[in-house]
């Protein structure tokens, strides 16, 4: 069974770090209702060209399996509107810059009063306290800010910056905290109000460095290099931007690369041996020997693999076209969790209304009616 | 104040690298009591630089094992194995990242656990899982980074402007890694949430799944028939922006935002251009943008371009120091770190959480254990 059947998420959250959270806990089984309106679409809807995308997305990876419903937060109906989502739901999240959700009416006491239990998710980059709270930012930025940036990098270059994989690392904090928060909910009976912030989620990854750092001790930026094992790093093969990474982890395995590439393994002598071959054989051949090695992976090499379709890290999805493409599953198998994961793609905006509005919250096409010519479902 | 969210949860955990381990941390410090399992010798993390100035205490240790317990069961014993599974009996979920092939010898296989404790959530943490044609496969950070995506596609921007014809590089420390114990933390919390309903079960983590997951996009991106690449995925304009006295993040994807910036650069004639009033025309001609921001951000420091950035509502970060995190006002008010005791390094300030519950930042047990030692409890402030 899907584990979190029988929970509903009131999902407010934009961008990408909290609806990743709500993502992962709706492939787990949760019902996660969506709130946009057509006045503030989510970004998928909408060209992204920082990013070099031209116009909408036709999947949206952090929407699919979620239901969606139209609310314009704007109107006073609309806050009323959400509020009753809310009530009927165990977990609200919300990802607005800090104050936004107060000054809407939709802030954690507003929400008790509807719901007294609910577990409130609120995503930030910076968190709802501190100088720093009022402040924008995205993925790059929390990297940035939270200090693995710096850290991350050649020697002799700038640091590099984080993309996505920061939101969602933040997303997927998020449904931890909020999973613990249900917990002590079932246990104690009390509600949650859940804080994240982003930049924090990005230090949290360097706590040795912080430490080391409380200690007196810088750690600077190292490349590929690796503090205790050597050889280690990202080797070349055969054929254009094609890359082996190999660790090196005790004098045994030392010994035994050595033995195979016929000289002392220094990072020269590796790189001329992997230049003279195909990659995945390489890993292979060092993989029969011990060592860990593995091809740095294009993403349609990853789309292929066997083994992460074996575990469904990648399945496979239907466009409303009938068009298949790959995505990405739930980071689990569960030994009595069969049917987790993805089971439907990106919703159309409002195209669960007569679920959520109808079946859910009981109200009349009379009602939903009026409401719609109020621009308040819009 | 409520109790902290797991309080009353028991974890244990059997850990030599870092995704179990960090799972139960997490867990720990979200109100678990947890008991990490070790060998006569200790966990191999305690061998694992960087190691704490003065002393032979592992920093990644000490993160990743504060506030537990240790105690030390020699599995390869009966006597080991027996304490192994006295304590398995009393507790809620157990994480283990032993390779699959050894787990038979040391009373840790799936089925002899199911078997003795049907209640208990098992928590397998592998950097290939426990299934599938890569299960036996050895993995390190760097391994399973590539294996999962992200390693293939960076750095981006500047740094590929730089050194294009370098290997991809990695990010700090044990990031994918890391990414499976946040997923095997998931995973344990939500096997949990049914154990009363169909008992106990077995939980298959893999820290290329997890860094899959949080590279998700690269896949959605295939799927569009757009194959990334580190040279193309660079922003098309901001990013890593050289300044007088080190860099900022500069990312704008809000019109709001773009008008900000150009005000924050004096609102120069090349920007007032009405052409770039369409985002599709700033992101067609990013690199000339480019060039104008660096040589404006060329003469200026750090601290005043994020301070009157940020005024306008410019998405602007200073990349901060490890150093500068601590220091930080940001962090001390929000009470990120928590003074620890450690053993021959002193009282440090130590990451706590980035989770504030109830308006409130959580709290550590105490420090890392001393082997076989409980958590030092009156270490904490």
């Amino acid at each position: 069974m899907k584990p979190l059947s029988g929970i509903r998420i009131a999902d407010f959250t934009v961008h990408n770090a909290g609806p990743f959270c709500t993502h992962l806990l709706s492939q787990l089984g949760a019902e996660v209702i969506k709130v946009e309106s057509a006045m503030r679409p989510d970004a998928f809807r909408k060209p992204h060209p920082v990013y070099g995308r031209m116009g909408p997305a036709t999947f949206d990876q952090v929407a699919s399996n979620k239901l969606s419903v139209r609310i314009n937060l704007k109107k006073p109906e609309g806050i009323a509107l959400a509020k009753r989502l809310v009530a009927a739901s165990d977990v609200a999240a919300e990802s607005f810059r800090p104050g936004v959700v107060d000054r809407l009416g939709l802030g954690y006491d507003a929400l008790k009063a509807v719901k007294a239990d609910v577990v409130m998710l609120s995503v930030s980059s910076s968190g709802q306290n501190g100088p720093d709270s009022h402040f924008a930012g995205y993925a790059p930025l929390f990297g940035a800010w939270g200090g693995l940036s710096e850290l991350t990098g050649f020697a002799d270059g700038p640091p590099v910056e984080m993309r996505h994989v920061m939101d969602h690392t933040v997303g997927m904090n998020a449904a931890v905290a909020v999973v613990a928060a249900l917990h002590r909910r079932r246990a104690s009976g009390l509600g949650s109000y859940i804080d994240i912030a982003a930049r924090e989620v990005a230090s949290s990854l360097i706590g040795e460095a912080l430490l080391m750092a409380s200690a007196g001790e810088e750690i600077q930026r190292i490349g590929n290099a690796h503090p205790r094992m050597t050889p280690h790093g990202v080797y070349p093969c055969q054929g254009a931007d094609r890359w082996l990474s190999i660790a090196v982890a005790n004098d045994a395995e030392r010994e035994a690369l050595g033995a195979l590439i016929g000289g002392e393994p220094n990072d020269d002598a590796i790189a001329n041996w992997t230049s003279a071959r195909e990659a995945n054989a390489a890993a292979v051949t060092l993989q029969a020997l011990g060592i860990a090695a593995h091809v740095s992976w294009t993403t349609p090499e990853i789309a292929a693999d066997p083994h992460l379709r074996t575990r469904r890290a990648i399945v496979e999805v239907a466009e409303p076209d009938g068009k298949v493409r790959a995505a990405v599953g739930v980071p689990m198998r569960l030994s009595k969790g069969q049917g987790i994961g993805i089971e439907r793609g990106t919703p159309q905006l409002g195209e669960h209304e007569d679920y959520v509005y109808g079946e859910l919250l009981g109200l009349g096409q009379t009602e939903r009616t009026a409401l719609e010519q109020a621009e308040v479902i819009y | 104040m409520p109790s902290a969210p797991l309080f009353g949860l028991r974890v244990l955990v059997h850990a030599n690298s870092v995704a179990a381990a960090y799972a139960a941390r997490m867990l720990g410090v979200l109100g678990g009591a947890v008991t990490l399992i070790e060998p006569p010798q200790g966990s191999d993390l305690r061998r694992e630089p960087p190691f704490l100035p003065g002393s032979e205490t592992s920093a990644l240790f000490a993160y990743l094992a504060a506030g537990m317990d240790s105690r030390v069961c020699d599995l390869t014993s009966t006597d080991g194995r027996a304490a192994l599974g006295a304590l398995l009996s009393e507790c809620d979920i157990f994480f283990d990242d032993t390779p699959v092939v050894a787990r038979a010898a040391l009373g840790l296989d799936e089925a002899a656990i199911s078997a003795s404790h049907p209640h208990l959530i098992h928590v397998s943490v592998l950097p290939f899982g426990a299934e599938g044609p890569k299960a036996g496969w050895k993995g390190e950070e760097i391994n399973v980074l590539h294996a999962s995506g992200e390693g293939y596609l960076l750095p981006n921007g500047l740094t590929c402007e730089l050194f294009p014809g370098r290997p991809p590089v990695k990010p700090y420390g044990h990031f994918t890694e890391m990414q499976g114990g946040i997923a095997a933390a998931l995973g344990a919390l939500s096997a949990l949430w049914v154990r009363d309903e169909i008992g106990g079960q077995y939980v298959d983590i893999s820290s290329q799944d997890a860094g899959l997951a949080v590279g998700a996009f690269a896949i959605q991106r295939l799927g569009d028939g757009s194959i990334e690449q580190r040279a193309e995925r660079s922003f098309r304009y901001g990013g890593v922006v050289p300044c007088k006295d080190g860099f900022v993040e500069l990312l704008t994807l809000e019109q709001r935002q773009w008008h900000g910036l150009v005000k924050l650069l004096g609102e120069p004639a090349w920007a007032l251009d009405p052409a770039f009033d369409d985002s599709l025309e700033r992101s067609r001609r990013g690199p000339e943008i480019n060039r104008h921001i660096r040589a404006w951000a060329a003469v200026r420091m750090v601290e005043d371009i994020v301070r009157e950035g940020q005024k306008l509502s410019v998405p602007l970060a200073k990349y901060y120091t490890p150093a500068e995190v601590l220091r930080d006002p940001h962090e001390q008010v929000r009470g990120l770190f928590q003074p620890i005791t450690i053993d021959g390094a002193g009282p440090l300030d130590m990451l706590v959480s980035p989770f504030h519950i109830d308006g409130m930042p959580l709290a550590l047990r105490g420090g890392p254990p001393a082997l076989g030692a409980k958590v030092r409890t009156e270490a904490t402030a």
